[in-house]
């Protein structure tokens, strides 16, 4: 099956830039990185919601991101932002 | 928070500032040194990037790399950064536990920046917090900050620019692409410095000593001079070393 590699790139309200990058086969996830100049507490956390990302399709993306960002402060970000831009890269 | 440990300004290349400031933040969340504030410079001149931010996306590497330039990812999120021998950083350790720094981020970069914020107006510059973590004057940013909570501790550092090399501004990707589109103008509208608020040029010293009475006051706290512990020297070099790694530079 074909790898495919989407980027979406957005300017979210408080003036960061976030940018999710997806590569995905056959519609599943095999990695997924957010990056940009926002904060995440702890910083490792968002480093899990990527881990937990792969393998999901766009349909398990938001129940995987709302489980994953629990006990993660997102600052400059926010949790609605990951799964739109996420879900973006795989439509 | 009584009593607060202020390291006077040095200068020192990226990865040792970083190093530094990351073993002074464990030794503080350990409970083995006290609050600290220390203040320092960049030599060489560095860039920074934020934890989350691709090295290749912002900063010109090649730019860097002709002019002596550091480059530098830092363990807290935020943006890049351009650091020249006209700014002043500081690096603010507390434990996580203490209770001058409130537990939310936004107030809690609101709470930290507010001492630089009374310097800056001390020194005749009509500065402002503006959330989420700059300080303004004018509507022109001054400073910025960017922190962190690890190691049992609140670590924030940032930077106060008394002046500017635009020459260098070139070595930050985003920047140059805004600078292409509005010309350098674009820059000077946004970002300002203590030089130019002020009309003259404002040390390294002058900024520091209104740093610290302003610390003194707003925390209530003793000031110590101090120097980093042996604990924190010997921990140093191997986590400069990491942040050398080209691992780390290129993690995102």
């Amino acid at each position: 099956m074909l790898m495919v590699e989407r980027s979406v790139s957005r300017k979210v309200k408080g003036g960061k830039l976030v940018k999710v990058t997806v590569r995905s086969e056959g519609g599943r996830i095999a990695e997924v990185r957010i990056t940009g100049d926002f904060f995440a507490h702890p910083e490792e956390g968002l480093e899990q919601v990527e881990r937990e990302l792969r393998g999901a399709t766009v349909s398990e993306v938001r129940k995987t991101v709302e489980s994953a960002t629990g006990g993660v402060t997102l600052v400059g970000l926010k949790r609605e932002d990951i799964i739109e831009m996420v879900e973006e890269c795989l439509e | 928070m009584d009593r607060l440990r202020v390291i006077s300004f040095s200068a020192h290349d990226a990865a040792s500032n970083m190093a530094l400031d990351e073993a002074i933040a464990k030794a503080v969340g350990a409970g083995a040194s006290p609050p600290t504030l220390r203040l320092y410079g960049w030599d060489p001149p560095a860039v920074s990037i934020g934890y989350f931010q691709e090295v290749e996306g912002e900063v010109d590497m090649d730019f860097c790399e002709a002019n002596g330039i550091g480059v530098v990812r830092r363990l807290t999120g935020g943006g890049a950064v351009l650091h020249t021998r006209g700014e002043l950083t500081y690096s603010l350790a507390v434990s996580d536990r203490d209770p001058a720094v409130p537990q939310d981020v936004q107030g809690s970069y609101m709470k930290i920046c507010a001492p630089f914020v009374s310097a800056l107006r001390e020194l005749g510059a009509p500065a402002c917090f503006r959330p989420i973590n700059d300080i303004e004057v004018g509507g022109r940013k001054v400073s910025g900050s960017a922190q962190t909570r690890r190691f049992g501790a609140v670590l924030q550092h940032g930077t106060i620019l008394l002046d500017i090399d635009e020459r260098l501004l070139c070595a930050l990707r985003a920047k140059m692409e805004k600078l292409r589109e509005r010309g350098i103008t674009g820059h000077a509208q946004r970002v300002t410095t203590l030089r130019r608020e002020l009309g003259r040029r404002v040390s390294h010293g002058e900024l520091s000593r209104a740093v610290k009475r302003q610390f003194k006051e707003q925390f209530g706290c003793k000031l110590d001079a101090g120097r980093p512990t042996s604990g924190e020297l010997c921990s140093a070099p191997s986590l400069a070393e990491r942040y050398r790694s080209v691992e780390w530079l290129f993690r995102r």
